[in-house]
């Protein structure tokens, strides 16, 4: 079928400012949009600039707006949009080149919540590992899904407003690491998170969850942040 | 280098968010309504005469019943689902069910103004 793409396009080095350039090429209706971008990359204009890596859904490189939602490019199928889309880069991230956002405030941000294990405690007895039940194990289990591809933190209006907020893809990093038996820095990850630019700023707008390519419950685990905050209870 | 990471109004309001992202929005301007709402209705306690006139307008009290309402009953569902964040998971089911409640409770209330508005 005969696919039209609408490309917002920037070069640093020629525009002031974005402008949209449209390209016409054939794609199979369960081609991926991140397809069609490469058949624009290779027949069209060899100038057009994205991320891409694994391409299946893993690596988180590949997200941006496909007809005004962020989702994956290389898990949206042109069947799911039609034969007219737009991409556009990530919003409330600084454009670099065409789709490429300066995903390093989306990263400072992500580091800010200590996203790896804090636990001081001497190693059990056997020197081995420490143990876990399964029913410990799923209480994070949902938020280790997440690969850090963006789409949910710049699907909230609360970062449109201000790149200071942390953003769901941070507070899921906190998540992950708060209801984890094993770890010993849940309070200070969720003082981390009462400040100013915490969870406080969510107001449930559920952009978030609808964006996750992951599935991930991403409003309930900010609202289970926030009841941890105000009871104290990482049950 | 590169483009200014501001998102405009016009660009925010134009993500596709769906049901959700649209009682987010309302929920806005149902707020911006009941700033509006009380500094005219404290200008009318204090004597104002056209604050006291707009109070009695009825497409003024239409206006604010129907984005005021509206921010009541979200900010209704907000606090219960923050309070039982395992209900969230059914966000939009309660975004339904709010919705039904709206109509029914905006119909009312819209209906007794102009019931007094036109009714003679």
């Amino acid at each position: 079928m005969e696919v039209t793409v609408k490309i917002f396009r920037y070069s640093p080095e020629k525009d002031e400012r974005g402008h949209y350039e449209t390209y016409t090429v054939e794609a199979h209706e369960n081609e991926r949009i991140l397809d069609v971008l490469e058949l624009v990359k290779g027949h069209k204009d060899g100038s057009l600039a994205f991320r891409r890596s694994c391409a299946h859904g893993v690596c988180g490189s590949d997200a941006m707006r496909i007809n005004g939602r962020n989702m994956l490019a290389c898990k949206t199928l042109v069947r799911d949009v039609g034969a007219n889309i737009t991409v556009e880069p990530l919003l409330g991230l600084k454009v670099e080149k065409d789709l490429i956002v300066d995903m390093d405030p989306f990263f400072d941000n992500y580091r800010k919540m200590l996203p790896y294990l804090i636990n001081e405690s001497p190693l059990p007895a056997d020197g081995k590992e420490r143990l876990q039940s399964p029913e410990q194990r799923a209480r994070f289990d949902e938020t280790t899904k997440c690969i850090l591809c963006a789409a949910c933190t710049t699907s909230c209006p609360s970062f449109w407003a201000s790149e200071e907020y942390y953003g769901p893809a941070a507070l899921m990093a906190a998540h992950r690491f708060v209801f984890d038996s094993r770890d010993e820095g849940a309070s200070q990850r969720l003082q981390i998170l009462s400040e100013t630019n915490g969870t406080v700023r969510c107001h449930t707008a559920y952009n978030c969850t609808n964006a996750c390519p992951r599935d991930i419950h991403i409003t309930q685990a900010i609202g289970e942040l926030k009841m941890a905050m105000v009871t104290g209870n990482l049950e | 280098m590169g483009l200014n990471r501001n998102v405009s109004l016009s660009a925010g309001l134009g993500y596709k968010g769906g049901g959700p992202y649209l009682t987010y929005i309302l929920h806005r301007i149902g707020g911006s309504a009941l700033f509006i709402f009380f500094t005219v209705y404290i200008l009318s306690l204090l004597g104002l005469e056209s604050m006291q006139a707009l109070m009695g307008n009825w497409i003024f009290q239409t206006f604010m019943l129907t984005f005021g309402l509206f921010h009541a009953i979200n900010g209704l569902r907000i606090s219960i689902l923050d309070l039982s964040p395992k209900l969230i998971e059914h966000y939009r089911t309660a975004i339904t069910i709010e919705w039904m409640v709206y109509v029914l409770v905006a119909g009312f209330a819209l209906f007794v103004v102009f019931r007094n508005a036109f009714g003679g």
